[in-house]
């Protein structure tokens, strides 16, 4: 937590390729190509890629694309996949329907 | 790279890099340190969405009118990225005669600082919003009024900053603010020290411990916030609602989910668990606060809820502009939860008090000298 | 609000075990599931578990399952199921999804035994649908008794992907290839072996290029990859799929805990997103604590260890133990999750180049490239060795923690000793009857009971089998290599199948004197 983390330092430019357009996250149809940009577009952070793209915000919650979504952003950013936190877990763990939110048991 | 810039500013929020953008547009060299490892990580991530114009304190009117007249409607363009902009709009509703009162008192004195807002009844509330509850039986309607994204926006504000030349740092945490001869100069964080000509503190709840280092407090409090997020379902309605006895607000987003924010009422005394961690009685009250208005929307998945720190300054109204007392500080703090919709005026109106020395919009009522006693 | 000594998230494996543990010492214990089911994998997993007898291994995962639900409910467990924990608040407030309402409770410890979801990995047309998860395969298998499809292609070379290669088999699918970007079969040699005798090709080095179909998968090319996993050009095959089954892998569902605070770390070895904890499975959080695949991916088996250390751990956290009561129970149990953790396949073990056995034998780099041990190869292990009469082929080749077959022989013909990951050997001088017990005994399948002097010029092979329908004694058919090629003609000449097999039968075949140590699978024809 908390590490310094220079936003200006160079990370190359955005080059395009082949596999680009291939949906990583389902649940929001977000593309390869879309989160290369986005790092490259200054979104270092898991949570700002998510915030940005939607990236891990469907129903899922990012069960299924977080590895895959870190995995592509730590290569743009040339840094292990360790190294970046995944995004914040938010209650609830699994989609709920209003009405039975609202209905707490006595 | 150098850690000195003509302008060093402490937060990198949506008024952190809204002003960082403003700046450099102006041809200003500008560092942003933010404390936290996310850009944009208090309040600007974790707010409702609101472009509002209704409902604010007089004081602050002609700022986000002038935001909403001047930048608001450009901005997607202006930064390439959808900010999601909806000028449709804004209902706060009332189901009892009290609620009626209180829009009504709300309405008056903003229609008398020219704005256009009217109470409506029962019958035009439903025209506008055909999927409201038979309990509501009128509301003030604002049409100038709307939402937005505050996510893309305000990583639409960093992108645009970053590519000007603005230098970010993140998860660089401010210390302590120093003054040499006279002049506020260092920012220290636990690594470096930068130093700029002008100061910025836009670090929402923790600007007043970092302005109690040249001894300025800002007299502000935390109070947690929540918010919630449905699954998208059809689209419904695009105006921002808010109701008169604030149980919640919220839009239905362009993605077709329902952002919902709301209280349990225990806020202000929420435990301080260091992080903004829902409170468990909060989404569940938010709830019961929607169907009361929508009782179409009780089958609508939530998928996931948030919290965030308001810094709510006791009058209410933001603090911005210089503290004479410290030459070179300029504050940008107290937003009480509503920072958002005026971000993008109060950033462009310290862009030209910094550059220019002069603002279009009059800023003397938000200044810092005015706390004083009540008698 | 209802409180209770300990909550647990998750009723698998290690959660069951921690509740059983914990209700034994007096705690009011529930237990949480989101399933509506209890006993999470568990009742998914046909096969025999590996271990110690004293771990439950030979047992089937189902039955273990049931065995943990009777010890639950004897020692006073409360099991809700069909409960969602939506949530982990401050205070350790547990916020649950019952019905059609939310329940509020709080612990005063809190065990989260959340276990792990599948990893994906991405390709061109990896939406399509038949794309899935191996564990979603054994879910429509073997909860639902639904077939996930007919020509399938297994990614994948780990345990996982070789004991779901294997009960897609069984479920009557062909399973095309089975194949994994590494160089070297992940999992054990003997699961791998299993599949493979049955003709299942290996494709080490190779990985899928393309999913191919409009609207579902209609076939997949796979390609060979060089050392940095890059496409080797002009290697590629296809094949006509339905179905293409993925086994990369599992991370631990920790959310939960992320969101209540606990310090996390991201450590590639336990599989993603951990808990930061100690052996015993506590967190930063006081009265938090893991077990399971949520703190990092291993089996089953270690996930019941972990469970009753987290269940006692929680238990003297609550007054309901002595301190000096809590170090002697860890003492046995650190000794069994140590023998679990010992051999080749040992976490401190992973990603190495193991080039002999413990015994100092070069390990079969056949296996590791095709998933059987060559012909050529197999003499060298102590478990293969020849005999007037009937007796034990066993082709166990790796140092795997489990020694059930060592106590399966009532005549003591088979000596792994203490050491629980030893190769198994033949007790010199023993005297095999052809019982039968170590063949059905053996997890791995990887026993075989040979007579090379069955009759004159003929041989017989007993295998396990466990496929249906039976064939008929008397049936005339094909006895296939460990390569999975016909190596003879086989008739069928004994089919057994007695309780103490438990599920496994014991098909003898008679073959050709020649192929008494080649043939190790019986087809029809």
């Amino acid at each position: 937590m908390n590490q310094v983390n220079d936003r200006s330092r160079d990370i190359g430019a955005f080059v395009p390729a082949p596999d680009d357009d291939m949906i990583i996250c389902r649940c929001e149809e977000i593309t390869k190509g879309e989160i290369r940009k986005a790092v490259h577009d200054g979104m270092f952070t898991m949570t700002e890629i998510r915030r940005y793209l939607r990236t891990g915000m469907g129903l899922c919650q990012g069960q299924t694309c977080a590895k895959l979504v870190k995995g592509i952003v730590a290569r743009e950013l040339g840094i292990s996949p360790a190294e970046l936190e995944p995004a914040t877990s938010r209650v609830p763990m699994r989609p709920i329907e209003m009405h039975i939110f609202a209905n707490e048991a006595k | 790279m150098s850690n000195c810039a003509e302008v060093v500013i402490i937060g990198g929020g949506i008024i952190g890099c809204a002003t960082a953008y403003y700046l450099a547009k102006k041809g200003t060299s500008v560092i942003v340190l933010e404390g936290s490892d996310h850009i944009g990580n208090g309040g600007s991530s974790r707010n409702g969405g609101g472009v509002r114009q209704s409902g604010r304190d007089p004081r602050e009117l002609p700022l986000v009118m002038y935001g909403i007249n001047h930048y608001w409607p450009t901005l997607s363009e202006e930064l390439e990225v959808d900010c999601e902009y909806h000028q449709d709009g804004n209902l706060r509703l009332g189901k009892t005669e009290k609620h009626l009162q209180i829009l009504q008192g709300l309405t008056d004195r903003a229609v008398a600082v020219g704005l256009d807002v009217r109470m409506i009844d029962s019958d035009e509330v439903r025209a506008i919003n055909p999927y409201l509850s038979e309990e509501v039986i009128g509301a003030s309607w604002c049409p100038t009024d709307g939402h937005a994204n505050p996510l893309t926006t305000t990583l639409g504000y960093y992108k645009m900053a970053r590519r000007l030349g603005v230098h970010f740092i993140t998860g660089e945490k401010v210390k302590e603010l120093r003054k040499i001869k006279g002049k506020l100069r260092q920012v220290i964080t636990e690594n470096n020290v930068y130093e700029g000509e002008t100061v910025v503190l836009a670090a929402g709840l923790d600007s007043r411990q970092i302005a109690a280092t040249v001894g300025i407090d800002i007299p502000m409090q935390a109070a947690m916030l929540e918010a919630l997020v449905t699954e998208a379902e059809p689209h419904m309605f695009d105006q921002m609602l808010g109701t008169a006895e604030a149980d919640f607000y919220g839009h239905q987003t362009k993605h077709g989910s329902f952002v919902f924010g709301g209280s349990s009422g225990l806020e202000g005394f929420t435990k301080d668990n260091g992080t903004p961690v829902t409170n468990s009685l909060t989404a569940p009250c938010i709830c019961r606060g929607i169907m009361k208005y929508f009782p179409i929307l009780s089958d609508a998945k939530i998928v996931r809820t948030w919290a965030g720190w308001m810094d709510k300054v006791v009058d209410g109204v933001p603090v911005l502009g210089n503290v004479e007392e410290v030459p070179g500080l300029v504050l940008a703090c107290g937003f009480t939860g509503h920072g958002f919709g005026i971000a993008p005026s109060a950033a462009s109106q310290l862009a030209e008090l910094i550059v220019d020395g002069t603002t279009h919009v009059d800023l003397t009522d938000l200044r810092y000298d005015r706390f004083k006693a009540k008698i | 609000m209802k409180r209770y000594d300990l909550i647990i998230v998750g009723a698998g494996p290690s959660g069951l075990s921690a509740a059983i543990e914990a209700a034994r010492r007096g705690l009011n214990v529930v237990v949480f599931d989101e399933n509506e089911k209890p006993g999470g994998q568990l009742f998914k997993q046909i096969h025999k578990f590996f271990g110690s007898k004293e771990h439950k291994a030979k047992i089937r995962g189902f039955v273990i399952g049931e065995q943990l639900l009777k010890e639950a409910d004897e020692a006073g467990v409360e099991v809700v199921l069909n409960a969602t924990v939506i949530g982990l608040y401050q205070d350790k407030e547990v916020v649950v999804r019952i019905g059609e309402a939310v329940h509020h409770y709080k612990g005063d410890a809190v065990i989260i035994a959340t276990g792990a979801s599948e990893n994906m990995v991405t390709f061109d047309g990896w939406t399509l649908p038949g794309v899935i998860g191996a564990g979603a395969a054994q879910t429509m298998m073997n909860l639902h008794g639904v077939k996930p499809g007919n020509k399938v292609l297994m990614l994948g070379s780990g345990n996982v992907g070789l004991v779901v290669s294997f009960q897609l088999l069984q479920c009557g699918c062909e399973v095309v290839a089975l194949v994994d970007a590494a160089p070297k079969v992940g999992g054990y040699g003997v699961h791998a072996a299993k599949v493979a005798r049955t003709g299942v090709p290996f494709y080490l080095s190779h990985t899928i290029v393309k999913a191919e179909g409009e609207e579902c998968v209609t076939g997949v090319t796979i390609a060979e990859v060089d050392s940095h996993f890059q496409f080797i050009p002009g290697t590629e095959k296809h094949f006509d799929v339905d179905t293409i089954c993925l086994a990369v892998g599992l991370s631990p569902m920790s959310q939960l805990l992320k969101m209540a605070g606990c310090e996390m770390e991201d450590n590639p070895k336990r599989g993603g997103q951990v808990p930061i904890c100690d052996e015993y499975g506590r967190t930063s959080l006081p009265g938090v604590f893991v077990a399971g695949d949520v703190s990092g991916i291993e089996e089953a088996s270690s996930a019941m260890i972990e469970g009753r250390m987290a269940g006692i751990v929680a238990a003297e956290y609550l007054g309901y133990m002595e301190k000096e009561e809590l170090d002697s129970n860890l003492v046995d149990l650190d000794k069994a999750l140590d023998g679990l953790r010992q051999g080749m396949f040992a976490p401190k073990n992973r990603g190495k180049d193991i080039e002999t056995t413990d015994e100092g034998i070069p390990v079969s780099k056949n296996l590791l490239k095709h998933g059987f041990v060559a012909d050529d190869e197999i003499e060298r292990f102590p478990g293969v060795t020849h005999a007037k009469g009937i007796h034990p082929v066993m082709e166990c080749t790796q140092n795997i923690p489990c020694n059930p077959c060592q106590d399966a022989c009532p005549k003591h013909c088979i000596r792994i000793g203490s050491n629980i990951t030893a190769l198994p050997a033949v007790e010199e001088g023993s005297e095999c009857v052809g019982c039968g017990m170590c063949v059905a005994s053996c997890s791995g399948q990887a026993i075989f009971l040979v007579d090379e002097t069955y009759e004159e010029g003929y041989a017989s092979i007993t295998i396990p089998y466990e496929f249906l329908p039976l064939p008929e004694v008397g049936a005339k058919g094909n006895a296939l290599g460990r390569d999975g090629k016909k190596v003879c003609d086989a008739e069928v000449i004994s089919v057994k199948s007695i309780p103490a097999f438990d599920k496994t039968n014991l098909l003898t075949m008679k073959v050709p004197t020649e192929y008494a140590m080649k043939a190790r699978f019986y087809k029809e024809a």
